[in-house]
């Protein structure tokens, strides 16, 4: 796991100095003393009484002065979850006008001082959304991409669309796959798509035990714990024995690292100090990982089975290119999907039967 | 029909028979014909509901939009009362309230909002709430205590289901925050508002309630299919009867349909020329507001059925 600690690699990728996470001297600038501030303002509740409006402005404008980006997301997310909503624009007209206490602007004050050492809004409040679940997130385990809700999209309706084929009946089988997903991170994907498959079953691995800790978490969380399996494993060490724990699989789903190694440098702040890079960085080409799990693959999955997988935009042909070079292990990519902003971002690939 | 043919010949035998001697036969026939008569006049109304054509939406949920009028400030803390009275109904009629777009005002007010509405008859109740609703008071913000009027507007969209609105995912373009760079991996951004965009009617639909950007879009999708039917509908409803005192649809729309008098305690619905008392009981959205949606239907059934006699006696007389 590497955070890139070391002050002279930094210096080599040209990174920024580091940013220490957990240290209690602020940002140079950032304003230290709100109830001063806004003793000197009129709030719109009246002199010495502070509303969540009140706060979003306070603190956007702090996170501006420093150079925070979504200084004002930031600030409305932070506010919202002190008040027990997901999002400002959840937030009824009598939440947003009513006084906040005291402990909640204390509260709305240790999260912004963690988002002003540039901490991802996802850590700060310990929680995010993906698909319908709310999922605890934890440093360094990666934070899910919006993409990624629509690699969960593209499995399900995969599955669903296999039982409405395979048979004349009416109503269709109900699908019940076995899934392996490698690199599951916070559990995102693994967890949404055992809710919206009531019927399938989970194979979760990760090479990282934070991320196996937190996937555990969130499975108990979701009472989904009886229908997945979480492994800690590193897929480049794994042998097909050990995953075929519930016979041979479905669907292999994975949103591996695939950043171009050349690109990591160019991340940003939030990414680079808090999150695991082992799981962005692909290596070179980006396609390190990918060509791990499709030589592993055939000996996983059954005839027909899939991978899912995200990419970068330049993978699709890369990967198409390699699959044609590497004939021996009968998979062929079906089909190249675009994410909602119109890139090439997830393959399906197939295997065929010899 | 052929229930209400046997009936009635039951009627007239009984009716022989209360002319006999007998007095217990007699005192039987007349319970007889009572009962009969009964049944009949309930017969008869059974028939008549059934003449009345139901429309392509009244099996449909809804989408709700309520946007404040004239009025400032007083509009919008009037536009969140109407807002939450409806939130109550839609609890007291056990149906499903999701808020798909919410702006409040800076003192308390709602400038805006939609919500999508599901449930059993949804749509046959709430159709009868799209129109400008009128309030009539001292606002807070009133320092001489004078009377102030103030409107807010309430939109019912009945929302389709898939076979009735066909939308090419060609024509749609879908806005996101995310859109320029290389997404994915590379960046982590947390604004997950989404906007869709109909290409070819320019109609738009956005939403940022939710933290998931596929639940943003589903959200904003819903508001958009709405709003698509909606101008589909008024499309093919143009050429329909204009007599009517109960106007559904963008017909509707501009029309007083109601009056809140709160110095005077009164709630006026102008279409049926109906007053009740106690508004606050009445905003609560229970029984108070049921009754009277219940009463607009009536009418509105009654009305329907004028329409069809009337097109009757004219195809007769032709």
């Amino acid at each position: 796991m590497r955070y890139l600690t070391h002050p002279l690699l930094r210096k080599l990728l040209s990174l920024p100095p580091q940013c220490v996470p957990g240290r209690g001297t602020p940002m140079k600038g950032a304003v230290l003393c709100p109830k001063q501030l806004f003793l000197k303002q009129c709030c719109s509740a009246g002199p010495g009484l502070v509303t969540a409006t009140d706060m979003v402005n306070y603190w956007q404008k702090v996170f501006e002065k420093n150079g925070i980006p979504e200084a004002q997301e930031s600030s409305q997310y932070i506010v919202s979850f002190v008040l027990g909503a997901k999002t400002f624009q959840s937030l009824d007209s009598k939440s947003l006008h009513t006084p906040l206490t005291a402990l909640q602007q204390e509260q709305i004050q240790q999260l912004s001082h963690k988002r002003l050492q540039r901490m991802p809004v996802q850590y700060v409040l310990g929680e995010w959304d993906f698909q319908e679940l709310t999922l605890k997130m934890r440093p360094p385990v990666f934070i899910p991409r919006p993409e990624t809700e629509d690699l969960v999209s593209l499995v399900v309706e995969e599955e669903f669309q296999k039982c409405e084929n395979s048979t004349l009946c009416f109503p269709a089988p109900v699908p019940h796959p076995v899934i392996l997903e490698i690199g599951c991170g916070s559990g995102a994907i693994a967890l949404s798509l055992l809710c919206k498959l009531p019927q399938s079953r989970v194979i979760a691995m990760d090479k990282e035990e934070a991320a196996v800790n937190l996937t555990r978490e969130n499975a108990y969380r979701l009472q989904l714990q009886e229908r997945i399996h979480i492994i800690h494993q590193d897929v480049s060490h794994s042998s097909a024995k050990q995953l075929l724990l519930w016979g041979p699989i479905d669907v292999i789903v994975s949103n591996p690292p695939y950043v171009f190694h050349e690109d990591m440098a160019s991340l940003d702040e939030e990414i680079l100090c808090y999150e695991d890079l082992d799981a962005l960085d692909g290596g070179d080409d980006g396609m390190r990982v990918i060509k791990t799990i499709l030589a592993l693959a055939p000996s996983l999955l059954k005839v027909s089975g899939s991978v899912f997988l995200e990419v970068d935009p330049r993978h699709p042909n890369m990967v198409e290119h390699w699959l044609q070079a590497h004939p021996e292990l009968l998979l062929t990519l079906c089909a190249i999907h675009k994410d909602f902003c119109g890139k090439p971002r997830f393959l399906h690939i197939q295997k065929q039967s010899s | 029909m052929r229930r209400l043919r046997d009936k009635e010949r039951e009627l007239r035998d009984t009716r022989e028979l209360a002319q006999d001697e007998n007095e217990d036969f007699r005192k039987l026939a007349e319970t007889e014909i009572a009962s009969c008569e009964e049944e009949i006049a309930e017969l008869k109304q059974q028939i008549v509901l059934l003449l009345i054509p139901s429309e392509e939406t009244d099996e449909s949920d809804l989408v709700m939009e309520v946007t404040a009028g004239v009025g400032g400030q007083e509009a919008m803390l009037f536009t969140s009362e109407i807002f939450d009275m409806y939130q109550r109904y839609a609890a007291y009629k056990k149906w499903k309230f999701e808020v798909l777009e919410y702006f409040p005002s800076e003192l308390g007010g709602l400038r805006h909002a939609v919500a999508s509405i599901a449930g059993v008859e949804a749509y046959k109740y709430m159709k009868f709430e799209g129109g400008v609703h009128r309030v009539q008071r001292v606002p807070k913000t009133e320092k001489q205590g004078r009377i102030h009027t103030s409107t807010m507007t309430v939109a019912i969209l009945p929302q389709p289901t898939e076979m009735r609105l066909q939308i090419s995912p060609k024509d749609l373009r879908i806005e996101t925050k995310r859109a320029s760079g290389a997404g994915g991996q590379h960046v982590n951004t947390t604004d997950s508002a989404v906007r869709i965009v109909h290409i070819p009617t320019g109609i738009v639909a956005e939403c940022q309630q939710e933290r998931s950007q596929i639940r943003n879009k589903e959200k904003a999708m819903q508001m958009l299919c709405a709003k698509l039917y909606n101008a589909k509908l008024e499309e093919e409803t143009k050429k329909r009867n204009y007599a009517r005192k109960i106007q559904i649809g963008t017909k509707g729309r501009s029309e007083k349909i109601r009056t809140y008098n709160f110095p005077q305690d009164r709630i006026t619905d102008h279409r049926i020329s109906r007053s009740v008392h106690h508004v606050e009981s009445f905003m609560l959205g229970e029984e108070m507001l049921d009754e009277m949606i219940q009463t607009l239907r009536e009418y509105a059934d009654y009305e329907s059925l004028m329409e069809i006699i009337s097109e009757n006696e004219k195809n007769n007389s032709s």
